[in-house]
Formats: structure tokens, C-alpha cells, sequence
């Protein structure tokens, strides 16, 4: 296999990973409320400057990562208590407002941060080169830790929504709302809590991203477009079509990147043109 | 329109007054206000084609700005780099946009309310990436420079700005004038009726998803011209045009001027524009500020100000209208006409959704 085919493929797959991270928080938070919550991209992008901020101050690439999330979450969370929450029920309004709320934080970031690229330093225990045993090719350290971080992401969430109480709920809230409310369980604070869980998970995804990709103003749309494109691929609402959503888009994008660069995000237009026409609720999507 | 609450009098006495006001532009204010209101005319095409979908059919689309930009950027090419004659660049711009909106159309037509938001806002976003990023034909970032506005009949619109002028205002009316009409006719009807009850209208028989893809098509054929003479007057398109801030932008001036009312996308988008103009001389946070007002009309006045008007315009101007000869109508009457007021039929409809949900 010549050498561009199988570092498309790796650097796919290290795609892949983040677009998943940031479908999952989308993709639940859609499947429980019935809103696209538009910041998402924004969450990003403002996640990854405040993990670099983080760094700066602190020097420790962990404890940026965690900040990038937990300021994303606490955003997440004023967003859907003092703004969302008073549009509740109708889901159109409820997205507008978000889509709003997108270009607010957008420009904020721009008047914090500047407009110049930026990049997060990659920690120095995870710098360099490394030799993947099977395949014998040499290939960065850090996108191999984000592949591994980005397994164990899937395998948590898999865990906390098959095995808690709490996951079981929102996987009963996805499927059937009004029963879940009818059993007594506060769907509202179930609400917020996935939308905090949603905005941690963009701002994580943020400060990995950051590392590996640039940190810049318009970043934040292009990570959206592709995070809705994971979904509606996938289906919206599954997290199994987000893996394989962020896997297909992750993919085409990547060996797009490396053969025809000039239309390396115009040519997801393919998968979802597919997508739309044979299947229009997605792969995994349940008939609307 | 406003019309819904005047009489025929009134009506003939409104439309002299606009005409009049129109055509004097050039000679009674500024240049600058000339160009102004060329700005707001060609931009006013691009929200009037956002307000069909999302007024009449309840359709709002963020992928607007991509049929205007389609337009723009083949008459910026097919002029400036093969030095086409006058009416073949925009022809053929246009009729690209057509088809394109028909291929997407293809893929949107089934889904509704936030769906139909998020397909536009992907594809929407992957036109411009291909404007962005196609560098060998749409010169990347930059765009293209050097379009020329044409000369007709002997005058050159890229010369006399009041020719543009005229140029722009004869295609806009008869744009405005045909949507009105479109509004009024059976085909305008089936739209509100698939708005408001989209089962109802297919059970009665009626093409829905054909009703659906027309209106889309139609849409960007408006979108499309506005593309047109945004070319023609900057002399340039770059991928900011069919960006999302763009869409972004047409979606609010339609909902601040009020999204039932083509009136209210002209009003709107005069508005937005004129900031940008006031605000860019004192700040650069034009961005801030559009989110923040978004958010505002979004959550305060989404009828916007037309639809404020209209449901407060008896007390508002009721006596005002009657000393000018303009009646008051009833409630009713215009409800009869198939012209309801817009709160009324959106309150239905979200009545509606909450039982289908």
C-alpha cells in the first residue's frame, strides 16, 4: 500500500475520533430535545482557546483539557437554563436561539484571542514520533493517544448509558419522552444535565483538536458543518450512527485532504447526498 | 402586504407614493443614499427569497446566500475571465442557480422545521467551502475582481449610478410586484395551507412535495437575481458572500422586518444594512452585535416589526388611515380573504406541533 494511502487512513481514523466526541454530545442532546444545538461549534472552537489559555497558565496539557471542558459545560448550562429552556417546545425557535448564541461566542473569542492561527503545544510526555507495532510505520504519538482517548470516550459513554440509572434515563428519554416524564422523573433536570454533558464534550473536543489541527475564528463553523454531517449520516439521535457517521466522514475527508485538496469538504456533498436520498433519517436513524 | 388593510383607493394612493418616492431617489437625496438603496434593493431580492420559504411555507432555509453567490460568482467568471457579452453572463448565472437549487431542492424538499434548517446550514456551508477552497477557479479567499456592470441601451450602468439605478429598480419591481401576486394566487394559498397543515393539504389532494420543491426552485431564481446585480455593483464576489454569516444575516433582516411580508424583508434588510454602514464606522464588533439582536428578535418579537404593525394597526394608525382615506378593515374580512394576520395562523400551527409531538 503506498505510503499516503495508509497515512490517509491513519489520520482518518485520528478525524474520526474527534468528530465523534463531537457528535456524541449533538446527537444526544438533539435525541433528547429536539434541538440542533448550533453552538456546538462554537463550543469548540472557544474550548480549545481556553485550554490554550489554560496551558499557558498553568502548564499542564491535562488540566487544560479538563478546563476546555468544564468552562464549555458551565456555558452549556446558562445557555439551556436562562435562554433554551424559555423557548422550550418549539424546537425551531429553540435552535435559532442557538444559532445565535454560535455567533455572539464566535465574535467574543475573536475580541479575547485574536484572529491569528493559533496551535495548543502538544505535551512533552506525548511528543515525537512513535512505531505502530503491526503495520511497522512511524506515526505521531499524540494522534495515537487521541485514537486510544477517543476509545475510551466511547467505551464511557457506552458504560454510563447502558449501566447508570441516570444513562438508562436518558435512553428512555430519547426513545419516549412523555412516558419518562409520566414516571415521575425530572426530564427538565435530565435535559440540562445532557446539555452540560454536551458542552463538556465540545469543549474537550476543542482542546484535542486544538493540539492536533489550529485553533481559528471560522473554525467553528467548519467543525459544526462536519459534526451535522456526521449526523446526518449516522442518523440522528444514534450513538452507533455517530461512530459510523464520524468514521465515513472522517475518512472521506481525510483521503479528500491528501488527493483532491481543493474540494476536500465540498465532496462529503457525496455521502450525504447518498445518505439523504436512499435512507433520508440516516443510517441509524429511526423513521421520523 | 400592507395592502390586506386598505381599501382600493388607499392601494392605488400607496403604490403612486412608493413609485413617486422610488424614482425621485437619484435626483432629491445623495449619491451615497443612491447606493444605499441599491445596496438594500439587491439584498432586499436575497431576504424576499428567504421570506417565501420561511413566511409562506414555513421553510426556514440557511442556504439562500449559496444561490445568490452561485449567480454572482458565474457572472464575475464568464465575464472577467472570457469576456462574455452583456446578457449571457447573468442568464447562464442564473439558470446554474436553478439547477443547482433543483439538485439540492431534490435532497431538502422531504424535511421540515429544524431538519430542513440543518440540511441548509450543510449545504449552504459546502458551497462555500467549494467557493472557498476551489482557488483555480474562484480564486480562493480573494474572489474574483474586475466585474463590470453592463451598458444598455447605450448607457453604462457601471458609469451612472442612477442608471444602475434605474436598471436595478425596473428588475426589483417587477420581482416585487410578481411575488405579490404569486402570494395572492392559488399557488400562494397551497403554500400557507402546507404551513399550516401539511397533512390536511395532502389529504385534500394536493401535490405537497411538488408545492414544496416549486417554491424552493422559485426562491432561488430570486436569490439568484439579487446574486446578479450584487456582481454587477460591487464588481467583485468573494466566498463572504455565500458564507454562513451571510445566510446568517439575510435570516435576520427577514425576521426583524417581519418574515410574513415581503414589505417586512425589504424593511428588514434596509435596516441591517444601514447599521452595518453606521456601525462599522465605530466599531468593529458589527458581528456582537447582529448575534445579540438576533437573539433579541428571536426571542422578543419574532413577527418583527411588520408583523408588530399588522396586528396593532387599527389602534396604531386606524384613525390616522381613516383621515386619509384609507378604511379600517375588520379582523375578519381580512381573515376571509385568506389573508389572516400571521400571529394567528403561527399560534395554530404551534398549537399543531405540540399535538403531533
Amino acid at each position: 500500500m503506498p505510503l499516503i494511502v495508509t497515512f490517509s487512513f491513519l489520520n482518518g481514523l485520528t478525524l474520526a475520533a474527534l468528530l465523534f466526541i463531537m457528535a456524541s454530545g449533538l446527537t444526544l442532546s438533539f435525541g433528547l430535545m429536539r434541538v440542533v444545538n448550533l453552538t456546538h461549534g462554537a463550543f469548540y472552537m472557544a474550548g480549545g482557546f481556553v485550554g490554550l489559555s489554560v496551558l499557558k497558565f498553568s502548564g499542564s496539557w491535562v488540566i487544560a483539557l479538563l478546563a476546555g471542558g468544564f468552562v464549555m459545560a458551565a456555558l452549556a448550562l446558562v445557555e439551556e437554563r436562562f435562554l433554551l429552556r424559555r423557548a422550550r417546545g418549539n424546537d425551531l425557535i429553540e435552535t435559532l436561539i442557538s444559532l445565535s448564541v454560535a455567533i455572539i461566542v464566535g465574535d467574543l473569542v475573536l475580541v479575547i484571542w485574536g484572529g491569528y492561527p493559533k496551535t495548543i503545544a502538544i505535551p512533552g510526555a506525548l511528543m515525537g514520533v512513535t512505531r505502530i507495532p503491526v503495520i511497522g510505520l512511524m506515526y505521531p504519538l499524540f494522534r495515537i493517544f487521541m485514537l486510544g482517548l477517543a476509545i475510551v470516550l466511547i467505551v464511557g459513554l457506552w458504560l454510563f448509558l447502558k449501566k447508570t440509572n441516570l444513562g438508562i434515563t436518558i435512553r428512555a428519554g430519547v426513545d419516549n419522552f412523555e412516558m419518562v416524564s409520566a414516571l415521575g422523573i425530572n426530564v427538565r433536570r435530565v435535559f440540562t444535565f445532557v446539555f452540560g454533558l454536551s458542552g463538556f464534550l465540545a469543549g474537550l473536543g476543542g482542546v484535542m483538536g486544538g493540539t492536533f489541527m489550529m485553533l481559528v475564528v471560522g473554525e467553528d463553523w467548519r467543525i459544526l458543518a462536519l459534526t451535522l454531517i456526521v449526523i446526518i449520516i449516522g442518523g440522528m439521535g444514534s450513538l452507533g450512527g455517530a461512530i459510523i457517521g464520524a468514521l465515513i466522514t472522517g475518512l472521506i475527508y481525510s483521503f479528500a485532504m491528501a488527493f483532491i485538496p481543493q474540494f476536500s469538504l465540498f465532496v462529503l456533498f457525496l455521502p450525504v447526498a447518498i445518505v439523504l436520498s436512499v435512507r433520508p433519517q440516516g443510517l441509524f436513524g429511526k423513521e421520523a | 402586504m400592507m395592502e390586506t388593510h386598505v381599501s382600493r383607493y388607499g392601494k392605488i394612493l400607496l403604490a403612486v407614493l412608493v413609485a413617486g418616492i422610488l424614482i425621485s431617489i437619484p435626483w432629491v437625496t445623495s449619491n451615497y443614499f443612491v447606493m444605499m438603496s441599491i445596496r438594500v434593493m439587491y439584498f432586499g431580492m436575497l431576504t424576499m427569497s428567504l421570506s417565501l420559504l420561511a413566511g409562506e411555507l414555513g421553510l426556514v432555509s440557511l442556504m439562500q446566500a449559496a444561490f445568490f453567490g452561485i449567480a454572482g460568482y458565474f457572472v464575475a467568471i464568464l465575464q472577467s475571465r472570457y469576456g462574455l457579452p452583456f446578457p449571457i453572463p447573468p442568464l447562464v448565472g442564473i439558470t446554474v442557480a436553478i439547477i443547482a437549487a433543483g439538485l439540492f431542492g431534490l435532497l431538502v424538499i422531504r424535511a421540515r422545521g429544524i431538519y430542513f434548517l440543518m440540511l441548509t446550514l450543510v449545504l449552504g456551508q459546502l458551497v462555500w467551502a467549494l467557493a472557498s477552497q476551489w482557488a483555480s477557479v474562484t480564486k480562493g479567499d480573494t474572489g474574483i475582481h474586475g466585474v463590470y456592470a453592463p451598458v444598455i441601451f447605450g448607457i453604462s450602468t457601471e458609469k451612472s449610478k442612477t442608471a444602475f439605478y434605474f436598471f436595478q429598480l425596473i428588475v426589483f419591481a417587477g420581482i416585487a410586484y410578481f411575488l405579490t401576486a404569486l402570494k395572492r394566487s392559488p399557488f400562494g394559498l397551497m403554500l400557507r395551507g402546507v404551513r399550516d397543515s401539511e397533512t390536511r393539504m395532502a389529504m385534500l389532494g394536493y401535490p405537497v412535495a411538488l408545492l414544496c420543491y416549486s417554491a424552493f426552485v422559485f426562491a432561488a431564481l430570486v436569490a439568484a437575481v439579487g446574486g446578479v446585480f450584487f456582481a454587477y455593483f460591487t464588481g467583485l464576489i468573494n466566498p463572504h458572500s455565500v458564507s454562513l454569516t451571510a445566510n446568517v444575516e439575510t435570516l435576520l433582516a427577514a425576521i426583524l422586518g417581519g418574515i410574513n411580508a415581503l414589505s417586512g424583508a425589504i424593511l428588514g434588510t434596509g435596516i441591517l444594512k444601514t447599521l452595518d454602514v453606521v456601525l462599522s464606522g465605530v466599531t468593529k464588533r458589527y458581528m456582537l452585535f447582529m448575534g445579540i439582536m438576533f437573539l433579541f428578535v428571536i426571542m422578543f418579537a419574532p413577527h418583527g416589526i411588520v408583523g408588530t404593525i399588522r396586528k396593532h394597526w387599527d389602534a396604531l394608525v386606524g384613525p390616522a388611515a381613516d383621515w386619509f382615506g384609507f378604511r379600517r378593515e375588520r379582523a375578519l374580512a381580512a381573515f376571509l380573504s385568506g389573508q389572516g394576520s400571521s400571529s394567528q395562523s403561527r399560534k395554530r400551527k404551534e398549537g399543531e406541533e405540540e399535538k403531533e409531538d
